[in-house]
């Protein structure tokens, strides 16, 4: 069994500066070299991560339910939800487009909450840090993409300028949408995954029970 | 600081994450990137993006336009997002890294350094240039029945921008910049 706690530099009172990534004593407060403040884990990152993800999970309630793209044509107003465009792609035999937009609005956004949920667990537990560490770098890679969709209807909107014939508005769900994105990547970002390791070498030092 | 050669890279004893890898002349290499970058990004900025023709009409649409359509429907916060993740946090990034770096050829470092190179390392986050390159092509399909859409040369300038400002920030050695800076004179 390989042990997880021995050498960290926390031990030691040596921070890493999350900017500059000069090592130095924590003691120092500040980093010598960039003046960023030194903190051993990331700084109340648990509550952070908890305070960020109920607030993504709240606002990814109206992003699906409300519309996301309002469509004014001559044959009259359509509203269109993210998954009622999902729908709508897949029978016009479009899927291409509707996997995409699945993946990116609905898949990762879901995916994302619940592994930041269940990092911040691990971080309590320090159970299978490996896959856990796993899990973060993906997080942390994938939640960009979901943005894709905000950005869909913004091209849509400046694209799309032919006065009576067609017209198309971005609904109120993008901005819940866009909120949902920046709040899951804020709340990757708190999370220090060093947290899961030391807790993995807590679980280790206890006898077994 | 760690020298690796060649293939050589450090893990992590713990995760076993990679930590460093073998980075040969990371500041030309970034350097050269980054004023690459630079001139792809005005050129993107310049010309149309995309033209969409549907019957007699035509419109076109720049890129900074996708932010001023949504800026024009009153969705201004959200004007400001997108903003952030294809105009400013790309801008700040070459700028930043163009402004850092060059003068380091000199050994030297340019007021307020430390500040930009800390903007630098923010902005990567929330650059989201690639993710509306996925944009584009999803509209593409959208709009492909109602419409004619055509790519313009902004658009090649764009996938290009993505591929030289992506070597740019790959090719940064953090750690190395970082102390050149610090030894470098003000």
């Amino acid at each position: 069994m390989r042990a997880f706690a021995p050498h960290s530099a926390a031990r030691h009172g040596l921070a890493l500066c999350h900017v500059c990534e000069l090592v130095s004593p924590v003691r120092n407060v500040r980093c010598p070299r960039c003046r960023s403040r030194l903190h051993l884990r990331g700084s109340e990152s648990l509550q952070r991560t908890w305070a960020l993800t109920i607030a993504a999970l709240i606002l990814y309630f109206p992003a699906n339910l409300l519309p996301i793209l309002k469509i004014t044509s001559v044959t009259g107003d359509k509203q269109n939800t993210i998954l009622g465009g999902v729908v709508q792609f897949w029978q016009q035999r479009d899927y291409l487009v509707a996997i995409i937009i699945f993946s990116a609005s609905v898949v990762i956004p879901v995916l994302k909450i619940i592994a930041i949920v269940s990092l911040s667990l691990a971080a309590r537990t320090g159970r299978r840090p490996f896959g856990m560490t796993r899990i973060y770098r993906v997080t942390e890679f994938i939640g960009r993409w979901s943005m894709t969709d905000v950005f869909v209807v913004a091209i849509l909107v400046a694209v799309v300028q032919l006065g009576s014939a067609l017209s198309i508005h971005p609904g109120a769900a993008a901005i819940s949408f866009a909120g949902v994105v920046i709040l899951t990547m804020l709340a990757a970002t708190s999370f220090d995954p060093r947290l899961i390791w030391d807790a993995a070498g807590r679980a280790e030092s206890k006898p077994n029970d | 600081m760690l020298a690796l050669h060649e293939g050589q890279k450090a893990l992590c004893p713990r995760c076993t994450a990679t930590l460093q890898v073998y980075q040969p002349d990371s500041l030309n290499r970034t350097a050269a990137f980054a004023a690459a970058s630079a001139i792809l990004l005005v050129v993107a900025n310049w010309f149309p993006f995309l033209t969409l023709r549907a019957g007699y009409r035509e419109s076109q649409m720049l890129l900074w336009q996708s932010v001023a359509g949504l800026e024009d429907q009153g969705y201004v916060s959200l004007a400001g997002a997108v903003s952030l993740f294809i105009l400013l946090a790309p801008t700040l990034l070459i700028g930043g890294l163009l402004y850092l770096i060059l003068p380091l050829f000199w050994n030297r470092r340019l007021p307020g350094a430390i500040e930009i190179c800390r903007a630098v390392f923010w902005a990567r986050r929330w650059n989201m240039l690639e993710v509306f390159l996925l944009a584009t092509l999803v509209s593409l399909l959208k709009l492909g029945k109602l419409a004619t859409l055509t790519l313009g040369i902004s658009f090649w300038a764009f996938v290009a921008l993505i591929l030289c400002l992506t070597s740019a920030l790959v090719s940064i050695h953090p750690r190395e910049l970082w102390d050149r800076l610090e030894k470098a004179r003000e």
